[in-house]
């Protein structure tokens, strides 16, 4: 199964080991990656408000670029993923809109026609590994490891497009959890916001709410938790501290990319998957490692 | 779809899968499997929460409520308020989605008492944001003020240019997704930030939209739509969507309000904006955001401030300062810049 991929920016600077980890486990799994290196960033929230037109460019052409090799849209950030599906839903409804965003691109002959599908790495390994095959992979499943999922916002808001439910009702990484062997725990955060977009001119506030978050994790009795997505991520983990001056108490929660914690049920060493690159020291989940003679083949 | 399916017809925007469905059956969250689960007579067990002030402490009261068929929050609480809680405080008035007074929050999600479908299992709790007068009922006064505060009318001083004045759907399109607001205040209760308190000075989705109504009507003069954007605070939206999921009139607020008024605040007031014009700036020159760049842009020497933290990313390289103070570019910068074009966007 081939895709081509698109890893965004977090993915290749702050939080680089949330690429590598994608590529041993895609791998793993069978799938193939063809990585989208001239794709640029889709425009975070910012663009996307002062300067529409330039938005809808940007991520247009990476699913021009896309379909131009026939494959898929594979990607690996929340963010990312709702930029890319408003684009397109933009792009499928609006014929002016699509003709001047080919025009913009014609100078590189790139040229899109609206048959690109997009799916988040969480969708594709319940919607194209599925669970029976991704059950057979699983060589060293994580008995007994309580795990608080963080959905984060746009991969499942906003409701009523794109197919998102309301998004309580997600399972989809619980579900995954638990088929890696995890125990999934319950906990108010799930579906909550990190801060992330406005944590570059006003942490505060990302601070404020994801310490809640955290908090709440652990209480539910997590051992660390899992994001889908590196911004939320690079909250969780990277202001950890901060966290932790603000509410005055240690957290001391690792927090695992996906492709993490499916690499570890996987076989796949935490140091293959680069969990030391992280600000929270995850030691706790050494236990949960692969024993060399299953890690390492 | 002329212009858009030359070969085979585009990818439908969602295509089919359950990866984002998933748990939405075993969760029954539609109102027919919310219905098929509970038979007239079948008593619902029903919390809530009730207080003589902010001050006073809240308690949950349960209530033992007969379903009856088609049965609405709002139909709940009105058992109770007949058949055992005579002193319920809680508001209502149209019964049918028009007059926003109804919202409350059960099992933790806010929702019109009259739009709603009852659950086996609910608890009902006043919005949150805003102080509580009585059991259900919350003071208007705080948002009121903020609505008022940001003069959401029309201002203009040049004559029309003909009557009736021309105007088209498509110009309107942003404004009068705005129109449909009842001002329930569930996106106040909902927003994250303005349950931060005063943290920042973010005016909130409910006023924005409220706002909104006039701010995005082409026909409002600049200047009067420049003075009520200064005082939203509107760059502190952190985009979560959670207003959405809870408005009872389905508006768009990130996507159709909250991002125009963005738009006009960074044409009109674009000190506002200067976050979203660095990432541009640094997209359109690099291809991709380089975080360091991003932050100091941004926060200037005040960056620099939190120096354990700057060792501290530095010794796991998470950050490139080489890379940021050189202004080393990625492959993606020349098509960043063709598309975005190396200038500025800044007026």
């Amino acid at each position: 199964m081939k895709f081509a991929y698109y890893p965004g920016c977090s993915a290749r600077s702050t939080c680089a080991e949330l690429n590598d980890a994608t590529h041993l486990v895609a791998s793993k799994l069978g799938l193939d990656l063809m990585q989208l290196d001239s794709a640029t960033c889709t425009g975070a929230r910012e663009l996307r408000a002062i300067d529409p037109a330039g938005f809808y460019a940007l991520n247009v052409r990476i699913l021009a670029l896309a379909e131009s090799h026939g494959l898929p849209l594979m990607t690996i950030c929340n963010t990312c993923t709702l930029n890319v599906l408003d684009a397109h839903a933009a792009f499928v409804s609006d014929p002016e809109l699509a003709a001047s965003v080919n025009a913009r691109l014609a100078g590189e002959n790139l040229h899109y026609s609206g048959r690109t599908k997009i799916s988040h790495f969480l969708w594709v390994l319940h919607e194209d590994i599925g669970e029976r095959r991704l059950r057979q992979q699983v060589v060293n499943p994580l008995a007994g490891l309580t795990v608080a999922a963080f959905y984060g916002c746009h991969i499942t808001r906003p409701p009523g497009r794109y197919g998102f439910v309301d998004s309580r009702n997600n399972r989809a990484l619980e579900r995954l959890a638990e088929i890696l062997g995890c125990l999934p725990i319950e906990y108010s955060g799930r579906t909550e916001c990190c801060g992330f977009h406005t944590a570059a001119h006003d942490e505060r506030v990302a601070i404020k709410l994801t310490g809640q978050h955290v908090l709440a994790a652990k209480a539910g009795g997590a051992t660390a938790m899992v994001t889908p997505c590196p911004l939320c991520h690079t909250v969780l983990d990277s202001f950890q501290p901060e966290m932790e001056k603000d509410i005055d108490q240690k957290l001391d929660m690792p927090i695992l990319h996906l492709p993490q914690l499916v690499g570890l049920a996987l076989g796949l060493s935490p140091e293959q998957l680069k969990i030391d690159r992280h600000m929270v020291p995850a030691g706790v989940l050494d236990g949960y490692a692969a024993t060399a003679s299953t890690g390492l083949k | 779809m002329t212009s858009v399916s030359p070969g085979d017809a585009p990818v439908p925007v969602f295509p089919p899968g359950d990866g984002r469905r998933l748990g939405q059956a075993e969760q029954h969250d539609t109102l027919a499997a919310r219905n098929s689960r509970l038979t007239p007579g079948e008593l619902l067990t029903v919390k809530v929460r009730r207080s003589e002030a902010p001050e006073g402490g809240a308690v949950c009261q349960e209530f033992q409520v007969p379903y009856q068929k088609w049965m609405r929050v709002l139909d709940a609480l009105n058992w109770i308020a007949e058949n055992a809680a005579p002193d319920l405080a809680f508001r209502w008035f149209c019964g049918s989605k028009m007059c926003g007074t109804c919202a409350v929050r059960i099992n933790g999600r806010e929702v019109l008492a009259c739009w709603e479908a009852v659950e086996p299992n609910m608890v009902i709790e006043p919005l949150r944001n805003l102080p509580v007068i009585r059991d259900l009922v919350v003071d208007r006064t705080r948002y009121e003020d903020k609505v008022a505060s940001l003069e959401p009318w029309i201002e203009r001083r040049e004559a029309y240019v003909q009557f009736p004045e021309p105007l088209t759907h498509k110009q309107m399109k942003d404004a009068s997704k705005a129109l449909d607001c009842i001002s329930c205040m569930c996106c106040y209760s909902a927003c994250p930030v303005i349950g931060l308190g005063n943290l920042t000075d973010f005016a909130g989705p409910g006023p924005l939209v409220q706002l909104g109504q006039t701010a995005l009507d082409p026909r409002n003069s600049p200047e009067k739509v420049r003075r009520s954007l200064e005082l939203t605070g509107i760059f502190n939206c952190v985009s979560c969507y959670k207003c959405e999921e809870v408005c009872p009139a389905s508006i768009p607020i990130v996507s159709r309000i909250i991002e125009p008024l963005k738009a006009k605040a960074a044409l009109l007031v674009p000190e506002m904006a200067k976050h979203s014009f660095a990432l541009r700036d640094i997209v359109a020159s690099r291809g991709r955001v380089d975080p360091g760049e991003l932050v100091l842009r941004v926060q200037g020497l005040r960056a620099l401030g939190n120096l354990r933290r700057i060792l501290r990313l530095f010794a796991r390289g998470k950050i490139d300062p080489i890379r940021t103070l050189l202004g080393i570019k990625t492959n993606a910068a020349g098509a960043a810049g063709r598309i975005l074009g190396n200038k500025t966007g800044k007026p």
